[in-house]
């Protein structure tokens, strides 16, 4: 006997399932989730996608770690069975994979009364890109969201860093001091400092090398460093100051592949007295009435070789007369390019400086407003820092 | 920058694990990371054996900043670690120059 099959029922019961099976489409992408953590999102699809396809059990992985389980006591016992059966062999268990080039996700299926057809692969293939989909969107919301705190932490610590630049300046008669730094970044390496101790000026001025945080941060060590050693050694010359910091910064800087250019110096403006010794800092100009000299470094950056190796850092000592100026800058001047590439170089700065004999304030600004305007449109694209001592009269000198 | 690594005569080379690094162009904070990865592949010895006497030639270095200073510094601080040396050879006028302002001449191997 032959079993006749009416081709109208076999074609009505497609398109039956045909219709089924839109309609589970349409349920699955109905499916929302407003929750950004993926364990959450993804049990929120787990668990519709398990009515829609009336398995017992759904499991989705990503790159071989669990995410969610629709029942975690009938996981473990089906991953015991697992591990005998491998899935594909059984009929009422099966396993997609689907991957987006970054993450890899796996949907275990387990259906107690029901085999697994063509069209359930189908949709368990949409329900595990769908459910790999809403991990990627989770992981990357949380490392949009870390970026953002770790970029807001760089910044407070970048201000922090700023804040051991000192805001204020010397006011001593016989002197006139301009000091201003304006990193490249948010932070920055270069740095100045001052004390006041028995009317005698001490001041230093340096640059860490490398850019941004870490050195901003090595930068701040720095000061603190430079600041006790004008109480400890500020009277036995800048020469001693340097080598007082380098005692106690060198190894944290050479741990930290790191080194500074410093110089120091000292301004008793009772004895006109100028005092200045640098390590690999520059460049340093003096101009008096008899024209500009640099003041070139006698030692090394701190940070390179223990300066105890070297014997004693020596100063060079000037007699200041009111008008004479000390001039230190860093790096940021000399190297800054024009929007051709030209450097301003060390001339057009000492020309500025020798032709403009002004308060030191107002010297600087223009050392400042002349650099921009060479930049033009060209980054800055290192720090800015520049100190100016300038000698004054006071009453005595006048009547003197 | 260029960065060409070249072999050293073999007596040299087996004598002191020498190797030498001929440097054109700008060396500044943009090239550092590709020279820091060079001399750490010489330093670690992948391939024929670490080397810890390293000759970087400055002849054809046109310009050179503080960040490029501190990377030299660091590579001669890792060779003398190692009981070797990071000697700089040849430098040419614009890096010489910088080297004796900042008395970098006085910490460094020159040739």
């Amino acid at each position: 006997m032959t079993t006749h099959v009416d081709p109208m029922q076999s074609l009505t019961a497609a398109l039956v399932e045909v219709n089924e099976q839109l309609l589970v489409l349409y349920q699955l992408a109905s499916i929302t989730t407003e929750s950004l953590d993926e364990s959450e999102a993804v049990a929120a699809i787990l668990e519709k996608a398990r009515d829609l396809l009336a398995a017992d059990l759904l499991t989705f992985s990503v790159d071989g770690d669990q995410v969610h389980s629709t029942d975690q006591l009938m996981r473990r016992h089906d991953d015991e069975s697992h591990d005998r059966a491998p899935v594909g062999r059984a009929p009422n268990r099966t396993s997609v994979e689907v991957s987006n080039g970054r993450l890899t996700g796996s949907l275990y299926a387990h259906r107690d009364n029901r085999t697994f057809g063509t069209a359930d692969h189908k949709l368990l293939t949409a329900i595990a890109s769908m459910a790999l989909g809403a991990v990627q969107t989770s992981r990357h919301h949380h490392e949009t969201l870390e970026g953002a705190v770790a970029r807001r932490d760089h910044d407070t610590a970048s201000e922090l860093a700023q804040l051991a630049l000192p805001t204020w300046r010397p006011e001593l008669p016989g002197v006139d001091v301009f000091a201003r730094s304006d990193p490249a970044r948010a932070a920055g390496g270069d740095l100045f400092t001052f004390a006041v101790l028995d009317d005698v000026l001490h001041f230093v001025a340096g640059d860490v090398s490398g850019k941004g945080l870490p050195a901003a941060l090595m930068m701040t060590t720095v000061i603190s460093a430079a600041t006790a050693a004008f109480q400890s050694a500020g009277t036995a010359g800048p020469g001693a100051v340097l080598e007082t910091i380098d005692n106690w910064v060198h190894k944290y800087l050479a741990d930290a592949g790191l080194f500074v250019t410093l110089m120091a110096g000292s301004y008793d403006a009772g004895s006109r007295q100028l005092s200045i010794a640098s390590a690999g800092h520059g460049p340093i100009f003096y101009i008096d009435d008899s024209g500009p000299r640099s003041i070139n470094s006698v030692v090394p950056p701190i940070g390179v070789l223990p300066l105890s190796d070297l014997g004693p850092v020596e100063d060079t000592v000037l007699a200041a007369p009111p008008g004479s100026r000390l001039v230190v800058s860093s790096d940021g001047f000399t190297e800054q390019e024009d929007p051709a590439g030209q450097m301003w170089g060390e001339q057009r700065m000492l020309d500025l400086l020798v032709d403009s004999n002004l308060p030191a304030t107002e010297l600087g600004g223009l050392v400042f407003e002349r650099l921009e305007s060479y930049a033009g449109t060209a980054e800055q694209t290192d720090d800015r820092t520049l100190l100016i001592i300038r000698a004054t009269a006071v009453e005595t000198d006048a009547h003197g | 920058m260029d960065i060409t690594q070249l072999p050293l005569p073999s007596e040299q080379s087996t004598a002191s694990h020498a190797v030498e690094l001929r440097l054109a162009g700008r060396f500044d904070a943009h090239e550092v990371d590709t020279f820091r990865a060079i001399l750490g592949q010489i330093l670690d010895g992948s391939g024929s054996g670490a080397a810890t006497r390293v000759l970087v030639s400055l002849a054809e270095v046109e310009f050179i900043d503080s960040t490029a200073l501190a990377e030299l510094v660091r590579g001669m601080k890792h060779c003398r670690e190692r009981d070797g040396d990071l000697i700089l050879v040849s430098p040419s006028d614009p890096v010489r120059v910088i080297l004796e302002l900042t008395r970098l001449d006085l910490a460094f191997t020159i040739e």
